[in-house]
């Protein structure tokens, strides 16, 4: 026999816990065994075909495409007989349908489409028999495994049964489309009903196919799809009796394997081959067409969106009044449309327009960035806001003839509220079935793998909880950070079989896929026909439907996307924007913001608190040294503080080539004007791309291929490929193999994380912008961060403190004043402070606080305690005792101090009967006296730590400056005077902590003050030794030389100490 | 009695975990040490000594916390020597007075002896309380006595840690010598702790100086108290301790008994006491514990549970007779003792037209019987388990259903199977993996038709996996006898046995 098996019936880890290899993982498997083609069908989805496909395509052999779709009508799933004990449930059969034709798989993603839609939230969902009446054509169907119609009925109702069932799917599908399927896991129970199928294939002359109903690569993986049979019946493994698999089967077997089996029936092995070339579908002929925009009459969409960008361009440059420019910007906007016509892309970037234009209309503040900042028609179209002319970036990065991928363009938004509208926006324009978001594939990591995989074998909570717990957090593993090593620590013996199997068990399911969820903003669009191309469920999210793939999968098949995020310093931005004319009485236009010298002055300093992204410790660690003095050094300073370079070995050599240490060089003479603009040194994926093409001879699609294999976790085998492809091309410009050797490092370490210089350009303008309101306006700059919270670096007490040293006054919390957000005010000398928000007295709801503005707006100011209590009556007794507590009730007639405010308020807060209440006055008591002493310095300091996550008083730290002067303790501020090399000692609050990957153990405390902040270095055997004070002080005093260098300033503790027993609660941000 | 009469002593021993341990082991005290208490390896510390404490160890910290201090010895907790101490502490006390209270917490042993009226026994209080101390520490564990004629003063003066062992408030004095406590001393709860934190109170002088109008508006009846008890001025109902209600009866051989009949009279007559006890409480014996000293220092216990309590002392006597039968004690009995449970005396109404029940003591006697034939394991209804493990099942006592028997399930007409048990090992040749041949009860047969194999394993993540192999064959003898019949090879061992033949 020449034909060679092919499997038709499996399914892979996207069957979610019903699987349990990835589909690349199938496919090698395959590829081993010699088959040529082979089918993927998981449960009620195409989620895993485009990388099934991929894979396939690379591995030269045919993906088939199919999906086991449950079917509502046709019975329940076979279960064990009712005599035997099991704990298995009523689940509908599931069909298996292969996709035979484009129709056919478009069929396909209707059907399960419909089915899921139908529900009202994120759930299996079943088809009806009118639903596969409907798209039957172009499918062929199984009658399927143990999860199939025809065993169901086969059990329950005999061989009759049975063959009315079989009827009934020919009935629907048509005598050629029906395939009656035997398999064979050694297990007697199949055997009669494979028997009976037989004989009913026989007398309806229908084909009869064999398959191994594949659940998994190899034997050995049976044993993970019993570990996720656990995890999806939410039992262990002791007492998943009969729900687990009865051997281990089910996993690819080699052609003479399957021909052994079914010696009987040999005609069932030729069947496979025979359907296998009937299936013409692959997906790469998915049929995705670009979406339309609707364009008025006598207009198509090239010309309505020249027209459109026409205008943008006498927008954006004929202001400039720069003749030179606004030719050039004509001639880049020309070349860029005739490609986007050539192309067919003009609908996108109609759509995209059209969204920007509703966010115009609706006050929302939006803004592109990544790759789309390269092109002027996106500038001109108002989606980008950097001049891509004007900075001469490669468009090529963002588009070009030769890219095999389209281009994907990210709009960031204010966060959530914002961005929602402007998501159901588009659900609303291209109808519930035109736009969907992308999915995103929740995988097992770490900390998921360790408690899913305890749980399974049975270890008790409190064994979990710890368990996940030292799975650690930490990027930098070192030496003694193993998974093994913390167990032991622990108190585990990881000699234990079931500790030892527990630890391969974690380790085998990293990255299966657990369930679908869906990307926080990545949409993809298709003009009503999206569920042609790819199925569309439901998400858990209200109002939410999402795609089957995630958006690599999206991109791999050229579907077009937009990526709407959220980015809380836009929404920092547009409140910005707000206050500034208010209480300024200035008017900003954010596109415009001029070159400021006090500004970079201030980033120079690495003053940078509360910034956007370049607030971190590394960031302000590298600005002085940077020393940013135009709006480029600042796109660069965005770009260079990345784990990428770091590796790379690249962000020293350019920060001492910019402060003119080190001589500028190139690896090769050829990188020259590629390099020119950094120095030298690689930075961005532009120059990446270009480096490939100059020195290598790559095509702009190569180039692109190779950025994108570096950038993907799951592309090594791209990768390596590539890399042979890279040295060939450098041997054949005869680049010496040292020089190979660096540019290789260069390339594949930094394009993990390397930025495009565009999209750092559009971080660029919005740090310069956060920048400028910031030392400009910082009344305002405040009042929006805090009211954005939580967003960036710094928790809100820092952020405050921080206000506070640059001379804003900042008052607390009080019921007179304060509104939900925090608020500016006008002193009488004309300056402006902050009043903070009742929304951060922490408990305090947040319609008990609205009630409470509105009482005051209505019937004026308090004026007792009990006036409050009966005027707000949604304000808890809890919610007045914090109130009472943070000093918010301290204007209160009758008040004096917290203390007096907690005593009025226990007695206004008990509940009163309705007459009682009638009469305030009677709550009061006779006695005028107030017995309590008020607060002293610490007890106020707790109070509004714990009320309120911050002070507005003075620094913790100010307190205790006495007593540590006597200790010859220094100031951060005092640190930057002091001389490099000099044995210091530096106390202060906690306030980051962090433990980069590219460290090599070191960590990184930001420690703060009265005066600033001062960071610090912990050795990795300092960590070793002292593990307790480091990860969990509050208050440190730290000991050790100081660095003191180019402006930036670290102390290399070598000794470390608690400072306060009595340490505030203070919330330090880890950032592990 | 009235108020001026009244006068306590608090016995206060803290870190009684460790201070239980360390008493009967004197080296332990010279060295920091810990005690350990919850789940391995969840283990925090409970209790500690002062050694340890400068080293900077305190309560809560876990196993690993307490690996990175050099030299500490940890010792998991000790429920039954705390017991024990208890015990011998209290007895101590109970010399000065029989009136004792016991307000002991976890980690900290408190006892309030009532000594009204003892000072011509003992002397002055402060005497006494000296004296008390005295056979304390001769226990091993240090402690302080406070005396004072508030009760709770007492105690709360204890819990405030004065610094002197023996400390004594004058009558009257009580909130004077309480004011500078802090509120940790009283048994706060969360809520009013927290109040009077935000209030500022911090000792018992602030809150018994609160205004009692103010303060009973805010905290109500509670708040009363609070400040009633912050002055030294609460009253107390004493509940002194019990002697516990006990069915216990033992007795020492004169000779040793190796024959169970004289064992029996024994019992007999201590069954008969522990009936009499149990009835003059309307009590019944729910279970009853023998405990034998054997010769050479051993002991044989046994423990019998009918299924209703009973105080039938005939039925006890079979019952006992019966399982020391089926266990008998190895050596002869020197002594034996007698515990029972008691359970309520409740009889079960039958329903007047439910049939005839056999009577269930008689059923526990049959039971009884059985098990002792047959063996404890082998007695109920098998039941089977939820697993695919074949002829896996687990034995179920056999209780009353009150459910209706479920309809008898449709079978078909399909071959009989005759399963053996135990399975009969055979040889077994085999070609290309399949059998051919193989002989079984002394024949040889040849197979002619061989269905399978069926597979199946399981079990793979515990020690007792496993994985078979199975075989329907068809088989003639030489001499023309077909026998059809079902194979299995343990995979594990590679072993063949025969497990079923097909009528």
């Amino acid at each position: 026999m020449t034909d060679r098996y092919v499997e038709l019936h499996a399914a892979s880890a996207f069957s979610f816990l019903e699987g349990a290899s990835q589909p690349e993982e199938l496919i090698k498997r395959a590829v081993e065994l010699d088959m040529p083609a082979m089918a993927l069908l998981d449960r009620n989805g195409v989620y895993g075909s485009a990388r099934f496909h991929t894979s396939a395509k690379r591995n030269g052999i045919r993906a088939h495409i199919g999906a086991e779709t449950a079917v509502s009508c046709l019975g329940s799933r076979l279960k064990p007989p009712a005599w035997l004990p099991h704990q298995h449930i009523a689940e509908p059969v599931r069909l298996p349908l292969l996709c035979e034709s484009r129709i056919g798989y478009q069929n396909l993603c209707q059907l399960v489409t419909q089915f899921k839609m139908r529900e009202k939230s994120k759930v299996e969902g079943a088809a009806s028999v009118d639903d596969l009446k409907q798209y039957a054509s172009g499918l062929v169907c199984l009658t399927g495994g143990d999860e199939g119609p025809l065993a169901a009925a086969l059990v329950k109702g005999g061989e009759e049964a049975g063959r009315e069932i079989v009827e009934r799917l020919v009935r629907i599908f048509g005598k050629d489309s029906v395939y009656v399927e035997v398999q064979r896991h050694h297990e007697r129970e199949e055997e009669w009903r494979n028997q009976a199928a037989i004989r009913i294939a026989k007398s309806l002359k229908l084909p009869i196919l064999a398959t191994n109903g594949v659940r998994y690569a190899t034997a050995y993986d049976r044993e993970i799809l019993d570990l996720f049979t656990a995890v999806r019946t939410h039992t262990d493994l002791d007492h998943a009796g009969r729900l687990l698999a009865l051997n281990s089967q089910r996993h690819l077997r080699t052609t003479p394997e399957m021909e052994a089996l079914f010696r009987d029936i040999p005609c069932a092995i030729e069947n496979t081959s025979e359907l296998s070339s009937r299936l013409q579908f692959e997906l790469n002929d998915l049929g995705y067409e670009f979406p339309r925009y609707p364009v008025p009459d006598g207009e198509t969409m090239d010309s309505f969106l020249r027209k459109r960008v026409a205008e943008g361009v006498m927008r954006r440059y004929g202001s400039k009044n720069d003749q030179d420019l606004l030719e050039r910007a004509k001639k880049q906007v020309e070349h860029e449309l005739t490609l986007i016509a050539r192309l067919g892309f003009a609908g996108y970037f109609l759509i995209v327009w059209d969204m920007i234009q509703f966010c115009k209309r609706n006050d929302i503040l939006i803004q592109g960035r990544g790759s789309a900042a390269n092109s002027a028609v996106c500038y001109a179209l108002e989606i980008t806001a950097i001049d891509p002319v004007g900075m001469e970036l490669l468009f090529e990065r963002f588009l070009s003839d030769s890219r095999g991928e389209w281009p994907d363009i990210d709009l960031d938004l204010p966060s959530e509220d914002k961005r929602e509208q402007a998501i159901q926006y588009v659900y609303q324009r291209y109808g519930e079935l035109g736009a969907a978001m992308t999915a995103n594939v929740i995988t097992y990591r770490g900390k998921s793998a360790a408690r899913e995989v305890g749980k399974a074998l049975g270890f008790d909570q409190k064994s979990l909880g710890r368990l996940s717990s030292l799975v650690g957090n930490w990027e930098w593993r070192g030496k003694t950070d193993t998974m093994a090593h913390s167990f032991h620590s622990a108190g585990f013996d990881v000699k234990h079989p079931r500790i030892a199997k527990y630890l391969e068990l974690c380790m085998r399911i990293q990255d299966l896929p657990r369930h679908l969820g869906q990307h926080s903003g990545g949409m993809v669009i298709c003009q009503g026909q999206l569920n042609c191309v790819v199925p569309l469920e439901r998400a858990s999210m209200p109002g939410r439907t999402v795609v089957q793939w995630d958006k690599e999968d999206c991109s791999d098949l050229g579907i077009i996307k937009v990526d709407l995020l959220g980015l809380g310093m836009m929404a920092v931005l547009k409140d910005c924007i707000e206050l500034i004319p208010q209480h300024y009485g200035e008017e900003i236009d954010l596109a415009q913001l001029p070159e400021d010298d006090e500004v970079y002055g201030v980033l120079q300093k690495a003053d940078t608190v509360g910034m956007f992204q370049v607030e971190s410790r590394a960031q302000m660690a590298s600005l002085p040294r940077n020393n940013p003095t135009r709006f480029y050094d600042l796109v660069v300073q965005v770009a260079i503080i990345r784990p990428g370079p770091i590796v790379g070995n690249m962000m020293h050599p350019y920060m001492r080539r910019r402060q003119g240490r080190e001589e500028i060089t190139y690896p090769h003479p050829s990188l020259v004007p590629v390099l020119k603009r950094t120095l030298g040194v690689p930075l961005f994926q532009e120059q990446l791309l270009r480096m490939s093409m100059t020195v290598a001879n790559f095509s702009g699609a190569e180039a692109e291929e190779l950025r994108r294999a570096v950038g993907m976790r799951r592309s090594w085998e791209r990768m390596k490929n590539l890399e042979v492809k890279l040295r060939a091309g450098m041997t054949v410009n005869e680049i010496d193999i040292k020089i190979q050797d660096s540019i290789v490092e260069n390339i594949s370490s930094f394009a993990l994380y390397g930025f495009p210089e565009s999209h750092a350009a559009s971080f660029a303008l919005i740090a310069y912008a956060s920048a400028y309101f910031k030392v400009k306006y910082l009344a305002a700059f405040t009042c929006a961060i805090l009211n954005n919270q939580p967003m960036g670096f710094y928790a809100p007490a820092v952020l405050v403190k921080d206000a506070q040293r640059h001379g804003l006054r900042v008052k607390p919390i009080d019921i007179q004043v304060s509104d939900w957000p925090c608020t500016i005010e006008h002193e009488i000398d004309g300056s402006l402070s902050l009043r903070m928000g009742l929304g951060y007295a922490k408990g305090l709801r947040r319609q008990s606080a609205e009630a409470l503005v509105l009482s005051r707006s209505q019937g004026g100011l308090f004026r007792y305690a009990e006036d409050l209590a009966l005027r707000v009556p949604l304000l808890n007794k809890k919610e007045l005792t914090l109130l009472a507590r943070i000093g918010a009730l301290n204007r209160l007639d009758g008040i004096e101090h917290r203390r007096d405010a907690l005593w009025q308020v226990e007695r206004a807060g008990k509940p009163e009967g309705p007459l009682f209440r009638q009469r305030s006055d009677s709550l009061r008591d006779d006695t005028e006296t107030l017995p309590l002493q008020q607060m002293n310095t610490e007890d106020r300091l707790v109070a509004d730590y714990s009320g309120t996550g911050l002070t507005v008083g003075r620094h913790p730290m100010h307190y205790r400056r006495p007593e540590l002067r006597r200790e010859h303790v220094l100031t951060a501020q005092e640190l930057k005077t002091a001389k490099d090399g000099e044995y210091v000692r530096a106390a202060g609050c906690v306030i980051a902590r962090q433990r980069p990957g590219t460290a090599k153990g070191f960590i990184f405390l930001s420690m703060e003050d009265e005066t600033g902040i001062a960071n610090v270095i912990v050795t990795p055997d300092l960590y070793e030794r002292e593990r307790l004070l480091v990860t969990r002080s509050k208050f440190l005093l730290v000991e050790g030389p100081l660095q003191n260098q180019d402006g930036v300033v670290h102390v290399k503790a070598v000794w470390l100490k608690k400072l306060s027993d009595k340490a505030l609660d203070l919330r330090s941000h880890d950032f592990h | 009695m009235s108020h001026r009469t009244e006068l306590y002593a608090c016995l206060y021993a803290r870190e009684f975990p460790a201070q239980a341990l360390s008493r009967l082991r004197p080296k332990l005290r010279e060295k920091p040490f810990v005690v350990m208490e919850g789940e391995t390896p969840s283990q925090t510390v409970c209790s500690l000594n002062s050694k340890a404490r400068n080293l900077g160890v305190v309560c809560g910290m876990t196993k690993v916390e307490i690996d990175t201090f050099p030299a500490i010895v940890t010792i998991a907790r000790s429920l039954n020597e705390e017991d024990t101490t208890r015990a011998a502490v209290l007895e101590c006390a109970d010399g000065f007075s029989p009136r004792i209270e016991d307000r002991s917490d976890d980690h900290v042993l408190i006892c309030v002896i009532d000594i009204a009226g003892t000072e011509k026994l003992f002397g002055p209080p402060q005497a006494l309380a000296q004296n008390l101390l005295q056979h304390v520490r001769a226990l091993g564990i240090a402690a302080s006595v406070t005396v004072s004629s508030n009760f709770h003063a007492a105690i709360c003066l204890a819990r405030g840690g004065s610094r002197a062992a023996v400390s004594a408030i004058a009558p009257g004095d009580e909130g004077i010598a309480l004011a500078p406590l802090p509120l940790a001393v009283l048994d706060l709860s969360e809520k009013h702790a927290e109040t009077l934190s935000l209030w500022g109170i911090r000792t018992l002088g602030m809150l018994a100086a609160l205004p009692e109008r103010e303060l009973v508006a805010r905290m109500g009846e509670e708040g009363e108290r609070l400040r009633r008890l912050a002055q030294g001025e609460l009253s107390h109902l004493f509940v002194p301790l019990e002697p516990e209600f006990r069915l216990e009866e033992q007795m020492e051989l004169d000779t040793p008994v190796e024959l169970l009949d004289s064992l029996l009279f024994v019992i007999g007559v201590l069954l008969e006491q522990l009936v009499l006890r149990a009835t003059a409480r309307v009590l019944a014996l729910a279970s009853v514990t023998i405990t034998l000293a054997l010769e050479g220092g051993t002991s044989h216990t046994r423990t019998v549970r009918p299924a209703l309590p009973t105080n039938d002392r005939q039925l006890w006597i079979k019952l006992l007779h019966l399982d020391l039968e089926a266990h008998p004690p190895q050596a002869a009995i020197l002594s034996l003792v007698l515990t029972a449970e008691h359970g309520s005396t409740s009889k079960v109404q039958l329903g007047l037209f439910s049939p005839q029940l056999p009577e269930p003591m008689r059923l526990d006697v049959t039971l009884a019987r059985i098990k002792a034939i047959v063996g404890e394991g082998c007695v109920g209804r098998p039941v089977l388990k939820d697993a695919h493990r074949p002829d896996s099942f687990s034995m179920e006592a056999f209780t009353i259903s009150s459910l209706t028997p479920s309809k008898a399930i449709p079978t078909r007409t399909t071959p009989a199977m005759r399963q053996l048990r135990p399975a009969e090992g055979i040889t077994v040749t085999l070609r290309h993996h399949q059998p051919v041949s193989f002989f079984f009860r002394d024949k040889g047969y040849v197979v002619e038709q061989a269905y399978g194999p069926w597979l199946a394993g399981g079990e793979w993540w515990n020690p007792t996996l496993w994985s078979l192999e199975q075989w329907d064959l068809v088989a003639r003898s030489q001499d023309g006898t077909l026998l059809c019949c079902c194979l299995v090879c343990d995979l594990s061992q590679n072993i063949y046995q025969m497990v079923a033949l097909y009528d």
